[in-house]
C-alpha cells in the first residue's frame, strides 16, 4: 500500500485539505487542548451506543435473543442514528483538525468505504425484506435476506471500528500527529 | 516499581508494545474497542429500555443478551491485561487508570448482581413506570459505563502518558 493509500497527493483533494486547515473549525480542533480529548470521548460513547442499538438489531436478525419481536427492537434504531450523527460530527472535528492525517490514510479511506457500504446495506434492507421481517413473531427466525443484512451490517460496523483503530498505524509519514 | 518495570520489559510486554506486526499492539487495541462496544453498548441498551426507551420491546428476553456483555467484558479484561503489561510503569502511576478500574469494578458488580437480579422477577421488570429500584440500577449503570469509557479515553491525555506530552 502506498503511503497515501488509494489517493495521490495533489489536485482537488489536497486543495480541500489545505482549505480545511484555514477554517475556524481547524483552529477550534487544535488550539484548545480539551477539544480533542472531549471529542474522542464522545466518539467512543457513540460507538458503544451504536453497538448496543444497531448491533442488537443485527444480532436479533441473526437469531440471537429470540423472544424479542423484531419490530420492537427496531425502536432502538433512532438512538443508533443519533449516535451515528454524534460520531459523524465528532469525526468531522478530527478531520478538520488534521486533514492530511485522514484523507491520505489508507485506514481512513477504508473506514469511509465501509460506512458507505453499510449505508447501501441499510437501504437494501429497509426497501426490501424489512416489510416482511417486521411482521414475524417474537420467537421466529428472520427471513434469509434479513439474516444476511444483519450479518453484513455487523461485519461492516466491526470493520469501521477496525479501520478507525488502525488510523494511527497507517498514518502517512509526512503527517505530524495532532498535539 | 522494579516489579512493574520488569513486567513491562518482559518478553510478552515487549512483544505487545514493539513487535513490528499488525497482530500485536494494533490488534489488541482493536479487540479492546470491540469489547467496549459490547459491554457498554448492550448495558446501555438495557438501561435505556428500563428507563422507557423502546417500550414495546419486552425486557425479559433481553436476558439473552447477558452473554454478549460478559463476552465483551472477558475480551476486554484479557486485552486490557496485555495492554497494561506493555505499559505497566506509566499506566499504574496514572490516577485516571485507577478511576477507570473503579468504574469497571462497580459496573461489573451492578451488571452481574443488581441488574441480573432484576431479570429474576420478569413481571415486576416489565412494569411501566419501572420500580424505583430498577430505575436506580439503570441510572447507576449508565453513569458507571459512561464513566469507565470517559476515564479510558482520558488516560491518553491526563496524568503520565507514554510517548506523548501530557495535557495537564
Amino acid at each position: 500500500m502506498s503511503p497515501t493509500g488509494f489517493l495521490h497527493t495533489g489536485g482537488l483533494l489536497q486543495a480541500y485539505a489545505a482549505w480545511i486547515n484555514t477554517t475556524w473549525l481547524h483552529f477550534f480542533a487544535v488550539n484548545y487542548k480539551w477539544v480533542w480529548a472531549t471529542m474522542e470521548t464522545l466518539h467512543f460513547l457513540g460507538l458503544g451506543l451504536m453497538v448496543g442499538t444497531i448491533g442488537v438489531l443485527d444480532l436479533r436478525l441473526l437469531g440471537c435473543a429470540r423472544g424479542l419481536p423484531i419490530a420492537s427492537v427496531q425502536k432502538l434504531v433512532p438512538w443508533g442514528i443519533g449516535a451515528f450523527v454524534l460520531n459523524t460530527l465528532t469525526g468531522i472535528v478530527f478531520l478538520a483538525g488534521a486533514p492530511y492525517q485522514y484523507v491520505y490514510n489508507f485506514a481512513f479511506q477504508m473506514k469511509v468505504l465501509f460506512m458507505l457500504a453499510a449505508g447501501v446495506n441499510v437501504l437494501i434492507f429497509y426497501t426490501g425484506t424489512w416489510a416482511r421481517t417486521q411482521t414475524i413473531g417474537a420467537n421466529q427466525t428472520a427471513p434469509w435476506a434479513a439474516r444476511i443484512a444483519g450479518a453484513v451490517s455487523l461485519f461492516l460496523w466491526i470493520g469501521v471500528m477496525y479501520w478507525g483503530r488502525m488510523l494511527t498505524f497507517f498514518r502517512p509519514p509526512f503527517v505530524v500527529p495532532p498535539k | 516499581m522494579h516489579f512493574l518495570s520488569s513486567l513491562e520489559h518482559s518478553a510478552f510486554g515487549t512483544w505487545v508494545r514493539e513487535a513490528p506486526t499488525i497482530w500485536a499492539y494494533a490488534t489488541i487495541l482493536f479487540l479492546h474497542t470491540i469489547g467496549l462496544g459490547f459491554v457498554v453498548g448492550v448495558n446501555v441498551a438495557i438501561d435505556l429500555r428500563i428507563l422507557g426507551v423502546a417500550r414495546q420491546m419486552p425486557l425479559a428476553p433481553m436476558r439473552k443478551l447477558f452473554p454478549w456483555m460478559w463476552a465483551g467484558f472477558i475480551v476486554n479484561a484479557l486485552s486490557g491485561v496485555a495492554l497494561l503489561i506493555a505499559d505497566a510503569t506509566t499506566k499504574l502511576a496514572n490516577p485516571v487508570f485507577l478511576v477507570k478500574m473503579t468504574f469497571i469494578a462497580l459496573g461489573v458488580v451492578n451488571m452481574g448482581w443488581s441488574k441480573r437480579k432484576l431479570f429474576d422477577d420478569p413481571q415486576t421488570l416489565e412494569q411501566y413506570p419501572p420500580t424505583s429500584h430498577a430505575k436506580r440500577v439503570a441510572i447507576v449503570s449508565l453513569v458507571l459505563w459512561i464513566g469507565a469509557t470517559t476515564a479510558g479515553r482520558l488516560m491518553g491525555y491526563l496524568g503520565p502518558v507514554s510517548g506523548l506530552e501530557s495535557l495537564d
